[in-house]
């Protein structure tokens, strides 16, 4: 084999993973340099005179805890209500026999399909009417709207792996049903229930279209509405906005190195 | 079994809570646009009124909406097109073995969990006009002599999307074909190896052919998801490039967001 054949697709690994890595890179790079040193371009693409300014100035001079702590909130409540809800319909689904049950599955993974946009505005108009935007009630439920049928599917099809002899068993000896659910059947759902968890948690975190029609209230933005804000004004600060958008990539770095294993089992259905 | 009256308890409690959910934030808002679409209201005149199909009518004949319907298909084309050469030849790179794969395979999932306001303030960071880095690079090189407005210009802002969306989205695809890259079976190889064939011949013989529901599927569902994309258009062109003529590009999904009379953001009228 020539030199060429055998070092050629090493160059062009090489530059596929530049590729992927540079925005990072580049994002990390401008959020520790200092302010000066970005209105002066041509920039330096290795640099060692890091300096935090950027992120005092975006922690106290900006709204981005307030931003932060929405965010959060919102996707803590979705978290919850969808394991709740997702967890029991899973259990429902692949134990009992019912009229509407094929229906439900269908309209379950139908209403996944439903372009977010669509559902965004006419929840824009009810929200209006119930007072329930700039809520975290709201926006709670329409994070819910995105994430459910999702959730829904994943809990149905993770039930199905948790054999029913290990509730029968339990059964025989005595427990209820819903002893049986509580001791037997959750604890051997466990990496199911956390996928869902992730799962609701990443789109809440992600989301910026549902946010960005119902929290008008500027108290009540979340972080992708509050950064995009940041960008409108006039004379970007680049520095500050690349730290914000390092932080609110913190989630997903964590959730990536270490709970890979749960996401790319759920990736073949995530939005 | 339980007696059945149990099981109807349980039935209903389990699955009342997610069917509740599902109707009341995900069925009611569609059938509620849906049967909106048939009146009419305005903020002038506040009452429902019964129109038929002529809300239809109005926007099949209205230009703009063709332009934006034109536009989607060549983004989604465009984007869905990059995702799939770029998944193709990034997983046809990773698919050896090699010391660090996993962390590479860790680096690829970023950028698509990533949210996409994350993504679309990177990206016009790194385009900008003034204080990109890839302007900068492109002058240094000689490449281009002035820098290019890549989000703004009329010619470009469509392909700095598309890039943008293949950065994004490529790596689902990477990670699908990766996966069905590692379980073709390696006597099939073998067989065209002994059989004289090359490595391109071997490529399109054994490779593409265990490939193609892959990418069948990964065309399907990137493409019902680009073609609804909001959010990352909208971040980076707010519809449409700074000053360009308002009613000049957007998809449908972006349009509504355009075409209200005041300035952003146009509220639907409650």
């Amino acid at each position: 084999m020539s030199r060429l054949q055998r070092s050629g697709p090493l160059v062009l690994l090489l530059v596929v993973l530049v590729l992927v890595a540079f925005p990072f890179y580049w994002m990390l790079l401008t959020s520790v340099t200092p302010r000066e040193a970005l209105f002066r371009p041509p920039y330096r693409l290795f640099r060692l005179d890091f300096s935090l300014g950027n992120y005092r100035e975006l922690l106290f001079a900006t709204e981005f805890v307030r931003y932060f702590a929405n965010s959060l909130i919102a996707a803590v409540g979705a978290i919850v209500l969808n394991v709740i809800a997702a967890t029991l319909a899973g259990y429902g689904l692949t134990r009992f026999a019912f009229p509407g049950k094929k229906t439900f599955a269908f309209g379950t993974l139908f209403s996944y399909m439903f372009p977010p946009m669509l559902m965004a505005i006419p929840l824009y108009i009810l929200f209006s009417a119930l007072q329930m935007r700039n809520t975290y009630t709201g926006l709670i439920l329409a994070h819910m709207a995105i994430s459910l049928p999702l959730n829904i599917w994943l809990m149905w099809q993770y039930f199905q792996i948790v054999p029913l002899s290990l509730e029968e068993a339990a059964w025989t000896s005595g427990a209820s049903r819903l002893a049986a659910l509580r001791q037997v059947c959750l604890p051997s759902a466990r990496p199911g229930i956390l996928s869902v968890a992730i799962f609701s948690f990443a789109l809440s975190w992600n989301d910026f279209t549902f946010a960005f029609l119902l929290q008008t209230d500027r108290k009540m933005f979340t972080l992708p509405v509050g950064l995009a804000s940041f960008v409108e004004q006039t004379g970007v600060h680049w520095g500050m906005v690349m730290a914000a958008a390092v932080l609110v990539s913190v989630p997903t770095f964590l959730l990536v190195f270490f709970l890979q294993r749960y996401l790319l089992s759920g990736l073949r259905t995530a939005g | 079994m339980r007696g059945s009256a149990e099981q109807r308890k349980w039935v209903l409690a389990t699955t009342a809570p997610a069917l509740l959910f599902l109707l009341v934030i995900a069925y009611l808002p569609i059938a509620y646009a849906v049967s909106l679409s048939f009146f009419k209201k305005t903020a002038f005149n506040p009452t429902m009124k019964w129109v038929g199909l002529a809300n239809y009518q109005f926007i099949f004949e209205e230009p703009e909406l063709w332009n934006a319907f034109w536009r989607s298909v060549v983004f989604t084309l465009g984007a869905v097109g990059l995702q799939l050469v770029w998944g193709l030849v990034s997983a046809l790179l990773l698919n050896r073995a090699f010391k660090g794969l996993n962390q590479v395979r860790s680096l690829f999932v970023l950028p698509y969990l990533l949210p996409s306001i994350v993504v679309a303030l990177v990206f016009q960071w790194l385009l900008s006009q003034e204080y990109g880095v890839v302007n900068q690079v492109l002058m240094q090189t000689g490449v281009v002599t002035r820098p290019i407005n890549f989000f703004g210009g009329l010619g470009t802002a469509m392909w700095a999307v598309i890039g943008m969306a293949g950065w994004q989205y490529g790596s689902f695809a990477t990670l699908l074909i990766l996966a069905r890259l590692q379980s073709i079976n390696p006597k099939l190889y073998e067989a065209a190896a002994v059989s004289g064939a090359g490595t391109l011949r071997a490529f399109r013989d054994v490779t593409l052919p265990n490939l193609r529901t892959t990418l069948i599927v990964i065309a399907l569902l990137r493409g019902i998801w680009m073609f609804n994309k909001f959010d990352s258009i909208w971040l980076v062109t707010h519809g449409g490039p700074l000053k360009a003529p308002r009613r000049c590009r957007s998809t449908p999904i972006v349009w509504p967001s355009r075409s209200s009379t005041s300035a952003w953001p146009p509220r639907p009228a409650p």
